[in-house]
């Protein structure tokens, strides 16, 4: 979760994250019970929802990916997401060096999200789902590593 | 996470090319190893999401990661700084439904100890999922879901 004071230019004062300084191995991923993301993509829909997430609030992106400084503060966030729509299908086959290794059925459309969490002296609840919305959202299935070929 | 939020920002030491680290130092290190146990200890209350580094076995991360950040991070961002076709799971060796947003929105954050409310935005929050199979570093195969935050 990503909050900000308002206004233009504004600065980021919350950054949530789910794993510790430096994020160098899996990046901000954690396991969440299986009952936790359903999907069914020939409806173009899915959702993802867990409770009671350990994270660690760094307060700003930069702060999170290079300084660790000043330390961030633990808390625990909830949050369902839920993506409806097909705005397009795709078949990808991305071999390129750097982006790709993978393959995968995919469909590009929309998300709305609802979360709480507390951290510290803090605790946020946001506006219902249904006011939020999404600049990018895909889902779909993916193979790679030793699972592509 | 808001990577788009670093599109402004670019530390110096992320430009020598794809394989370079950011500095991290033995104290940032020693920083690392408290916050890990401080998570653990905050998490050991919690009965649902866990760090994968947790289990006895972990899924393996990709083995690239987006030049923004000089490859150094297992991610990447598609739409965002990276082509839409990039890959969205932060895990390899998967056989699994994925699903990325990028979700705005607004927050109602209290502090619990002098009752001062704000709304703030919440801005392009990146919420992943990665939910079926996967090769974890024990070699086997095993059933999972897992979310990015």
């Amino acid at each position: 979760m990503d909050v900000y004071l308002p206004g233009q230019g504004n600065q980021q004062i919350h950054d949530l994250n789910p794993t510790a300084f430096p994020p160098v191995g899996l990046f901000w991923t954690v396991e969440i019970p299986v009952g936790g993301v359903d999907v069914h993509l020939g409806k173009g829909s899915a959702s993802l929802q867990a409770s009671n997430v350990a994270i660690l609030d760094y307060g700003n992106i930069p702060n999170a990916l290079f300084f660790d400084n000043p330390l961030p503060t633990p808390g625990t966030v909830s949050f369902k997401v839920v993506w409806n729509g097909v705005d397009d299908r795709l078949n990808i086959n991305n071999t390129d060096p750097v982006f790709g290794g993978f393959a995968g059925e995919f469909i590009r459309n929309h998300a709305q999200m609802e979360w709480s969490a507390v951290v510290g002296d803090f605790m946020f609840v946001s506006d219902p789902m249904a006011t939020s919305t999404s600049s990018f959202a895909e889902i779909g299935h993916e193979r790679n590593g030793s699972f592509l070929g | 996470m808001n990577l788009r939020a670093l599109q402004g920002w670019k530390p110096t030491g992320l430009t020598n090319g794809p394989n370079s680290t950011p500095h991290i130092s033995r104290r940032q290190f020693a920083r690392t190893a408290a916050g890990t146990a401080l998570a653990a200890t905050v998490g050991s209350r919690l009965w649902t999401p866990r760090p994968v580094e947790a289990a006895s076995f972990a899924p393996v991360p990709i083995p690239g990661g987006t030049p923004f950040l000089g490859g150094a991070y297992h991610v990447f961002g598609p739409a965002a700084f990276d082509p839409p076709d990039a890959e969205p799971a932060t895990i390899t060796n998967l056989d699994a439904s994925v699903g990325l947003a990028y979700v705005s929105g607004m927050v109602t954050q209290t502090n619990t100890k002098t009752g001062d409310v704000q709304r703030l935005p919440f801005v392009d929050s990146d919420m992943r999922f990665m939910q079926g199979v996967f090769r974890g570093t024990d070699g086997k195969v095993h059933h999972g879901a897992f979310a990015f935050v």
